[in-house]
């Protein structure tokens, strides 16, 4: 499957045109899969950290959301211990108009802003709710300890 | 008087050359065209005419007073006086060779008025003692020289000579017994022979026979001396004997050879028939005037009774002479057997035809799919290479054929092969003079020589001067004279392929190949004394005309191009057609209005046909009606003689009633699919012997249908070979250079995704259309149903196209009712200008959402250089807007929404999330490409005008789908990319459906792209117009064609792009319209594109036209089982 022109810019536009905070590498032999790096936001339990996440365009792109999995572990309600994510516009509010730019800083948000309500991995939402604090400590160690580098 | 001067010749001859008769022949050889009365009446000068020298010496022998063969001339001489030796040979023959009788004529004057049928009546006598080869040899010269005028007294003469019947020859029979009983039949007693008509007699069995004329009636019956019937001939020889006596050619005697003594019903009884042919059957024929006899058969158009009684007499005749074993003394094939055989296999076939239940009434009647001729057409299709084959041996062009330059009227360059092809076509015309001298047996008689013993080596009595007969076993003419080889054809085929000057080269074969009228005042006036112009009811001739007879479309053009390659005034040319058919033509061309008659006269098929009706309403008056058929052209040309290639239409029998001296075809394809395509334009040029159908069956279709295709398409080659010239433009001359260089031409074809709801219509038929086969293929019924199935196939084609055309008017109609009601409801026309929906939105401007919606529109015009947002296209690839005022591709966009709907989504924006429907996309016209903008724009930089006002008139929005099919769009892209690219281009549409057609010209009109349009329904002189306005115009037109009307003939070099909408079924058939753009005079590369909707129909049908088998002109005709069992299997495949 050739690369799309869309794909071949939005590649060019994340190395010219970097968002802080944020990088996505195409693999050399795999123009379509992508190493991710997001830093955790500022006042979040994630900050300071690097996560790493990986990134794949499926054939019919941007027809389909791409694939995004988180490869560092974080203690996240809304991110299972697979590294999956949680996120609407990862599924069902996906827009051809959403480019791997705008996902990687809505999935950066969403460290900012977890949402126990709509989980993903049920034990971190329950502690999330039962005792946020803790949660957040929990967080914050799991940083310290995975997303360090 | 001829005759009497030609039973005179031999006469003399015998006196004086009869030890040294070769001198004498080789004179009348030399002179076979002379005019009798040269020779016999009148004093002519002695030693000028050839038979002056025989008088001479005549007259030596006169003057020496020797008395030779009881004519005293000395007598004579002392009564009347001196006489010149003319008048002495011609009072002696006049005469009878006798002196008082002569003595008589010459002075109650009456002999230079005489007549000499007398003489006959003396002659034969000496005749008889003639060596017969010396005879025969010289009454056929004679005969050959006399005009057709002398044809009835001729005939009269012979008449008083031949017996009612003559002895042929006879042969044995098997016969047998329809009754018994004991001495009904004696050895060699006398039998006679007779067709059913006997009377409802009380035989012995008390049973009466009631024998009813049918078609399969052959009983003949034979009766004893007693005139009893006593038996039946035996089925072999009685279908032939029985329609020898039918057609009243013979009659037989008969005796017994053996019957048993007791006969029982049943037994067999040997005869021996003696045949006579009757006076009749030579006679019968003649004394019908053979124009008016030829006109009628024509006219009336009711050939296939006469074919069959033909057919029958054919075989009847062939039969009769392989039984009592006569063969030709003289005929023109050297191969007899597979002659013969040929043509009674020919007949076999006709009859086995005739059975067949004939279903031309249930042809298929669409005239979008059937082929373009009004009537079914016979014979087998050639396969692609098989045609291949035949053109590469018809193409054999000899690339050092001298030149000739056009004579200086002509003011056109003519290139190399053109001036090669003018002088072919000189030489062709011209061949006249040398063929006269030359007097052959016509090709399709043979001569057989009467029988001077029967079968018991009696003696028959013989007819004096009639030692031979004549019989053409094509046309099952017979005939005591000898038939002279007809002047062979003046003309030819031109067959040089498309866009080679086909026009150009005969327009200077008209300049260079002319009867000059004559510059001297006084012959004029001399000339125009006894030929007044009147109008006169015979055929007069019209010596400066050349004829042009070409499709409709095309008149304008030859038009126009006689003009333009003529020096002024060198060349008259008047259009015939319509309206301007006001003149009298007998009197316009004929030789007397020399000065002022046209050069050339153009009119069409259908001009020629309606004046053919009109002739044969006045039953075959040619003269009276003043039209096309009431003179005898220069020169006939047929343009696209393919027209006529059905040898049963009336178009094609019109024209071989045209009268002309040389007669031209020109053609590009002179074979469309069948040999028999071949056969029409030799007819049409009377090209003996090939223009006899007989014959052409016989050597022709016969073999080639015996699938002995290799023999046949010899003998084609032998027929073409010196009548067609053929280049085409891939030839090379021998250093290597192309004929004609063209530029380039690629075809691409591009395949088209149908939208969701083209492919429901497409899919909803195609069920349909299996159904009804596969219901057909169980019941058996395939053949039955097939035009129904033919039906769906095309609907499918259609619906490839647009689905409206599949849909009946009602229904489309009721729909887009519905639609335009709901759009009211909704507030959204199907076509919203933009500026008017600004204006809309503005007004109510205290409403946000409206306010909003304002702001988007405006900016529509701004993010029209924008990027795609779902592919990244900058700018986008023709802008769309959603309901919501989104804009991306037009394709990014319906692919989301198709998407969507594939998932079972409800499909929404993918912006705002909003729900959006297929319906509520709008396409953003942007009229800043358009030409008509240019000035505009320029404006806009002058003077400093409010932007928006100009903007505003530059963009609309129309919704999306109304605009038609993905084929419609798909042509648009690239007529839009075309026109971006180039403001010039013009480009050409074909498509097979005029109701496309239709469709497509509102999409053309809604995006401002100028077009023209020809199809079938036009009226010529709008045709005409129509051209001109395309070539002459600067403005980029997309000329939108029929395929059928557009596709021959017409030159369109003036586009540079093609555009198939829709495949044929022979790719031939659109090969030939591509080439009205790709062809001489084009000056750049021709880029064609085909639209092929991906996975339908069409895509098969590409296969087939690989394939070449399926030829679809051939649908209208399912007479021939295999056929159709061929196209079944093309059906199936079509279907799979």
């Amino acid at each position: 499957m050739s690369l799309s022109k869309r794909i071949i810019k939005e590649t060019q536009r994340l190395a010219e045109d970097a968002v802080p905070g944020i990088s996505a590498v195409p693999h050399d032999d795999n123009l379509r899969y992508f190493d991710v790096t997001i830093d955790g936001p500022s006042q979040s339990p994630y900050e300071g950290g690097v996560f790493k996440a990986e990134l794949f365009l499926p054939d019919d792109y941007p027809m389909t959301p791409p694939k995004i999995r988180f490869l560092t572990r974080i203690y996240h309600p809304n991110i299972d211990r697979l590294g999956r994510i949680c996120l609407d516009v990862l599924k069902s509010n996906w827009s051809p108009a959403l480019q791997i730019r705008t996902i990687l800083l809505s999935i950066q948000a969403l460290l900012g802003a977890p949402n126990p309500d709509d989980p993903l991995a049920n034990d971190v939402a329950q502690a999330w709710k039962q005792d946020e604090q803790a949660a957040i400590q929990t967080a914050r160690e799991w940083t310290e300890k995975h997303a360090k580098p | 008087m001829e005759s009497a001067h030609l039973e005179e010749r031999p006469h003399k001859k015998r006196r004086f050359f009869a030890e040294n008769p070769t001198p004498v022949v080789a004179t009348s050889v030399r002179h076979p065209s002379l005019p009798p009365e040269a020779s016999s009446s009148g004093p002519a000068p002695p030693g000028i005419t050839p038979t002056a020298a025989p008088v001479q010496t005549n007259v030596d022998d006169v003057h020496n007073g020797e008395v030779a063969d009881g004519f005293d001339t000395g007598l004579l001489q002392a009564i009347v006086g001196e006489l010149s030796p003319s008048i002495l040979t011609k009072l002696r023959a006049i005469s009878g060779n006798d002196v008082q009788r002569a003595i008589n004529l010459y002075l109650d004057g009456t002999w230079s008025s005489a007549t000499m049928p007398s003489t006959s009546t003396v002659l034969p006598s000496r005749q008889s003692t003639i060596a017969n080869g010396f005879i025969r040899r010289d009454s056929e010269m004679s005969i050959t020289s006399t005009p057709s005028s002398g044809t009835s007294t001729l005939s009269n003469s012979i008449l008083r000579a031949m017996p009612d019947k003559r002895y042929l020859g006879s042969f044995g029979a098997i016969g047998w017994a329809t009754k018994s009983g004991i001495g009904l039949l004696r050895h060699d007693e006398k039998i006679g022979i007779e067709r059913s008509k006997i009377p409802p007699r009380l035989g012995k069995g008390g049973r009466v026979r009631i024998v009813t004329k049918k078609n399969q009636d052959i009983i003949v019956r034979f009766t004893n001396a007693r005139g009893e019937e006593v038996g039946r001939l035996e089925n072999d020889s009685a279908t032939w004997i029985s329609s020898l006596l039918d057609s009243k050619l013979c009659s037989f005697e008969a005796s017994c050879v053996y019957a048993p003594e007791r006969i029982r019903t049943g037994d067999n009884i040997y005869l021996q028939l003696r045949c006579y042919f009757l006076r009749t059957a030579f006679v019968a024929r003649k004394f019908q005037p053979s124009d008016k006899m030829e006109e009628k058969e024509l006219f009336e158009s009711m050939e296939s009774q006469e074919e069959t009684d033909l057919h029958k007499r054919q075989v009847a005749l062939v039969k009769l002479f392989e039984a009592i074993n006569l063969h030709p003394t003289r005929l023109n094939e050297a191969n007899e057997k597979a002659k013969r055989e040929g043509l009674l296999q020919a007949a076999e076939m006709a009859e086995e035809k005739e059975q067949k239940p004939k279903m031309k009434s249930g042809e298929l009647a669409d005239p979008s799919s059937s082929p373009p001729s009004d009537e079914a057409e016979e014979g087998r299709e050639l396969e692609q290479d098989q045609l291949d084959t035949l053109y590469k041996k018809a193409q054999s062009f000899d690339f050092n054929t001298p030149e000739l330059n056009p004579a200086g009227t002509f003011v056109m360059d003519l290139r190399k092969y053109q001036k090669q092809a003018l002088y072919w076509m000189v030489g062709k015309e011209k061949h006249e003079t040398l063929e006269h001298k030359e007097v052959m047996m016509h090709p399709l008689w043979e001569e057989y020589e009467w029988p001077t013993q029967d079968a018991d080596n009696a003696p028959v009595p013989t007819v004096d001067g009639q030692a031979m007969f004549y019989i053409n076993p094509y046309s099952g003419d017979m005939s005591l004279e000898f038939p002279k080889q007809e002047q062979n054809c003046l003309g030819g085929v031109l067959a040089d392929e498309m866009g080679l000057g086909k026009t150009i080269e005969m327009l200077s074969l008209i300049h260079t190949h002319r009867n000059e009228v004559p510059q001297d005042e006084s012959s004029a006036t001399l000339r125009s004394l006894p030929r007044l112009p009147k109008i006169s009811t015979a055929v007069e001739p019209a010596p400066y005309t050349t004829l042009v007879v070409a499709p409709m479309s095309l008149l304008g053009q030859w038009q126009s191009e006689a003009e333009k390659a003529s020096k002024e005034g060198t060349l008259k040319v008047i259009v015939y057609y319509g309206a301007d058919k006001a003149v009298n033509l007998q009197k316009l061309c004929s030789v007397s209005n020399g000065a002022n008659a046209p050069n050339v006269i153009i009119t069409s098929y259908g001009t020629i046909l309606s004046e053919f009706n009109q002739v044969a309403a006045l039953e075959g008056n040619r003269g009276s009606h003043g039209g096309l058929f009431s003179v005898e052209y220069f020169r006939i040309i047929l343009d696209e003689a393919h027209y006529i290639k059905n040898r049963k239409s009336k178009t094609a029998k019109a024209c071989y009633e045209l009268s002309a001296k040389h007669r031209w075809v020109l053609t590009g394809t002179p074979i469309v699919n069948r040999l028999e395509d071949l056969f029409s334009l030799v007819r049409f040029l009377k090209v003996e012997p090939w223009s006899n159908f007989s014959f052409w069956k016989t050597f022709i279709t016969v073999p080639f249908e015996s699938k002995d295709w290799i023999r046949a398409l010899d003998v084609v080659q032998t027929v073409l070979e010196p009548l067609v010239l053929r280049r085409t433009k891939d030839m090379k001359t021998p250093d290597g250079t192309a004929l004609v260089p063209l530029p380039l031409r690629t075809i691409e074809i591009e395949k088209i995704v149908l939208s969701q709801d083209e492919q429901d219509v497409y899919d909803h038929i195609y069920l349909r259309a299996r159904k009804v086969f596969n219901a057909n293929a169980e019941a058996g019924t395939l053949l039955k149903s097939y035009t129904t199935i033919f039906t769906q196939i095309l609907r499918l084609r259609q619906s490839c196209c647009h689905p409206v055309l599949t849909r009946n008017a009602r229904i489309v109609a009721e729909e887009e009712d519905a639609n335009l009601a709901s759009d009211l409801v909704n507030g959204i026309a199907d076509d919203m200008d933009l500026s008017s929906l600004i204006e809309r939105f503005t007004s109510e401007a205290d409403r946000d959402a409206n306010k909003f919606g304002a702001h988007v529109l405006k900016q529509i015009q701004d993010e029209a250089n924008a990027e795609c947002p779902i592919c990244s296209e900058e700018p986008m690839i023709d802008q769309a807007v959603t309901g919501c005022w989104h804009s991306a591709c037009k394709e990014c966009l319906l692919g989301y929404i198709a998407h969507q709907r594939d998932k079972e989504m409800l499909p929404k924006c993918f912006s705002c999330r909003e729900p959006i429907n297929a319906r509520d996309v709008f396409e953003v016209v942007r009229h800043d490409d358009e030409p008509e903008f240019v000035e505009d724009i320029r404006s806009d930089f002058l003077e400093p005008a409010p932007p928006s006002a100009s903007q505003r008139a530059r963009v609309s929005l129309r919704r999306i789908g109304i605009t038609g099919s993905a084929k419609t769009q798909a042509l648009l892209t690239h007529l839009k990319a075309n026109r971006k690219a180039d403001r010039t281009i013009k480009s050409v549409v074909f498509s097979q459906f005029t109701s496309f057609i239709d469709m497509i010209e509102p999409a053309l009109t809604r995006d401002n792209i100028p077009f023209l349009r020809l199809d079938g329904t036009m009226p010529q002189k709008q045709r005409a117009a129509v051209l001109t306005e395309f070539t002459n115009s600067d403005k980029p037109y997309v000329f939108l064609l029929s395929l059928r009307a557009g596709g021959v003939g017409l030159n369109l070099v003036a586009a540079q792009k093609v555009f198939m909408m829709d495949p044929w079924w022979s790719f031939a058939v659109e090969a030939q319209a591509i080439d009205r753009v790709h062809r001489m005079g084009q000056g750049h590369e021709v880029k064609v594109i085909r639209f092929i909707v991906e996975g339908s129909i069409e895509e098969k049908m590409l296969r087939i036209q690989d394939r070449k088998k399926f030829i679809a002109s051939s649908l209208g005709m399912m007479s021939d089982e295999e056929k159709r069992l061929q196209k079944i299997e093309d059906i199936k495949e079509l279907l799979s």
